[in-house]
């Protein structure tokens, strides 16, 4: 049964994945078990799109599907479902950029991969990365940039956290279009990558949650 | 002898259209594509400051053309944000008005056409466009979405000037039209501006990159209308729709091309790209959405004698084996990110390769990696010469002046061929 559901999921069959779900809970399942069930398909995409097998249509169109069987699911999940997370991740494009296209198809990459992610939008000032560092604990910071101006942003907030005596308790990427190795070293951060499977190994890398 | 500028000028021409052609040239050019704020931040003006001054943007592009080096007179990369001002566009943020004086301007997406608005669209483009687009995307244009007009024809009608008072008296119709009034003054100075600013660097022997631009469909209908979430949504749920909107914007963005080159008699047409990119699709995806629809502006350009310039956004090594296809010697491929080796083997028979110097090298690397990278390039292509020098979307704001310098240094050193 639960194959059928990752089927319809990796096939993109939205309406079908739905009605396998509403059919499974008017069956007296579990909605554990049929989220999990959505979780792993999920992460056979992600794996997909590692291995460039999927591309980024797919990501968004199954975060789409996921949002749906999630909306289906929520009201009868405990909050205890919800709190089971992988680790938590802070993520922002840096101050001066207001892009945030790259950075939402990481984060819903995270949140579906089961990561606590706390999203700051754009724009993002250097104190609001700080204050989100102390209060949230995050293993891992995710910092975007489009810009070329994102390169000093980049430095400069990796120099906030720094400066604030957090840089030993997180790992920081930086991603991107214009991101590269001579971007990672100037900015000081401890890895880079150019799209979501970046983000997601790095982020199975530096949290205890394992592989992604 | 020192040439003339008329000489000058068409040695450039002539060395450009060479490497084009595939012909060797006597020595490889550094044109970047187009400038956008690195003029005036080495200047230490702001940008906010040349958004407000065109003259002083142009007088900026002028100095650093001439400072380092450059073969050509860069095109202008920046929409005027007086204009973008007068129209209260929401849909563009720039510095002076709600971004900081020295930031860039940045594009906002958003679906301008909901998903299910395509049908609306489709059936009546200029009418949707008015009462529904234009609303969105700025705010003069607010009280087209809620005036009942009357059909365009209308205006036609000698009684018109009667029967159409109650509509233009509306509430926020004297505002838009002197929204747009302001909007063709600043058009006109900035037009003014750039006229003057090519007429006078051809004058010196610097020719213009080009006047004709035209858009892929897909990216027409993904970029500015549907967003990336729902043009990439409706590849799913509403596939036929989509391609009947890239169907529907192929002739216009042709003819925009064809029509600029005409009446300003050039014969150079630039195409920017982005969700074809490697990464944003399959190469199902791609071959059923992108390619078909680009390569027929492409085709199109080339059938009307136009050289097509396509920026070529993102990383295209995937799509290598499409533009492996296009006829030799005709289309100036601009290169984001990219991999050289890949492209030297795949289309180096094919199209001439220009650009790809990382930005992130001109901000904040050294003039000896600048020139290394440079000389990389030039002993991947020096063979048959087909290569121009340029970063990867011309010249990037935050590049550090020795590094640019050091792009000229590079080409002077290795690239005399």
């Amino acid at each position: 049964m639960s194959n059928e559901l990752a089927d319809a999921i990796l096939a993109m069959d939205e309406d079908g994945a739905l009605k396998i779900v509403k059919d499974r809970l008017d069956a007296g399942e579990a909605p554990e078990a049929v989220l999990d069930d959505a979780r792993s398909a999920m992460t056979t995409l992600g794996d997909r799109f590692a291995c460039e097998e999927v591309f980024i249509p797919e990501l968004i169109m199954g975060g789409e599907i996921m949002k749906g069987i999630a909306a289906e699911l929520k009201p009868r999940l405990t909050a205890d479902d919800a709190a089971e997370k992988r680790g938590t991740v802070v993520v922002g494009t840096v101050h001066g950029d207001i892009h945030d296209i790259g950075k939402d198809v990481v984060v819903m990459m995270l949140e579906v991969s089961g990561y606590d992610v706390h999203d700051l939008g754009i724009d993002v000032p250097v104190e609001t990365f700080v204050a989100a560092v102390k209060e949230k604990s995050p293993a891992v910071v995710a910092l975007s940039g489009l810009l070329t101006l994102a390169f000093d942003s980049m430095k400069d907030t990796v120099e906030g956290i720094a400066a604030a005596g957090l840089r030993d308790q997180v790992k920081i990427m930086i991603g991107g279009s214009p991101v590269d190795q001579q971007v990672c070293a100037y900015s000081g951060a401890d890895g880079w990558g150019r799209d979501a499977t970046a983000a997601l190994a790095f982020a199975a890398e530096w949290t205890t949650g394992g592989a992604a | 002898m020192t040439p003339t500028p008329e000489e000058l000028y068409a040695q450039r021409e002539q060395r450009f259209n060479d490497i084009v052609a595939l012909k060797k040239p006597d020595k490889i050019p550094l044109m970047p594509l187009m400038m956008h704020y690195f003029p005036n931040k080495i200047a230490g003006v702001s940008n906010a400051a040349v958004e407000a001054d065109h003259f002083l943007r142009t007088k900026l592009m002028k100095e650093a053309t001439l400072k380092f080096g450059f073969e050509w007179a860069a095109a202008v990369g920046v929409p005027p944000a007086k204009s973008c001002e007068a129209l209260q566009l929401k849909q563009m943020r720039w510095p002076g008005g709600d971004l900081p004086d020295d930031a860039p301007f940045q594009w906002v997406e958003d679906e301008y056409i909901r998903a299910d608005e395509v049908d609306q669209f489709l059936a009546d483009p200029n009418g949707f466009a008015m009462r529904t687009i234009l609303p969105r995307v700025a705010g003069i244009f607010q009280p087209l979405s809620f005036i009942q007009f009357p059909p365009m024809y209308w205006l036609a009608n000698a009684y018109s000037t009667i029967l159409l008072a109650p509509f233009l008296s509306a509430p926020g119709m004297k505002e838009m039209f002197e929204g747009m009034a302001a909007f063709c003054e600043d058009a006109q100075n900035f037009m003014a501006a750039e006229g003057g600013y090519f007429g006078e660097m051809a004058a010196m022997g610097y020719p213009r990159p080009f006047v004709g631009v035209g858009f892929p469909a897909f990216d027409l209908v993904s970029d500015y209308f549907r967003s990336l979430r729902g043009s990439t949504l409706d590849m799913f749920r509403q596939p036929d729709k989509l391609l009947a909107m890239i169907d529907a914007m192929v002739p216009p963005s042709i003819n925009l091309i064809i029509g600029a080159c005409k009446a300003t008699n050039t014969t150079r047409a630039f195409i920017p790209m982005h969700r074809g990119a490697g990464g944003f699709m399959s190469d199902e995806q791609f071959e059923k959405f992108y390619w078909p629809s680009f390569s027929a502006l492409i085709y199109a350009c080339i059938e009307n004698g136009i050289t097509p310039m396509p920026l070529f956004e993102g990383d295209y090594t995937p799509r290598l084996k499409y533009l492996a296809t296009l006829p030799p010697g005709k289309v100036a491929a601009h290169m984001d990110k990219i991999d050289r080796k890949k492209f030297k083997e795949m289309c180096g028979d094919v199209m001439c390769f220009w650009g790809n110097v990382p930005p992130s090298l001109l901000a904040t690397g050294t003039p000896q990696q600048v020139k290394d990278d440079v000389k990389e390039l030039i002993d991947l292509f020096g063979d048959t010469g087909t290569l121009i020098i340029d970063s990867t979307v011309g010249i990037p704001d935050e590049s550090r002046p020795e590094n640019i310098l050091a792009l000229k240094e590079a080409v002077d050193e290795y690239g005399v061929l």
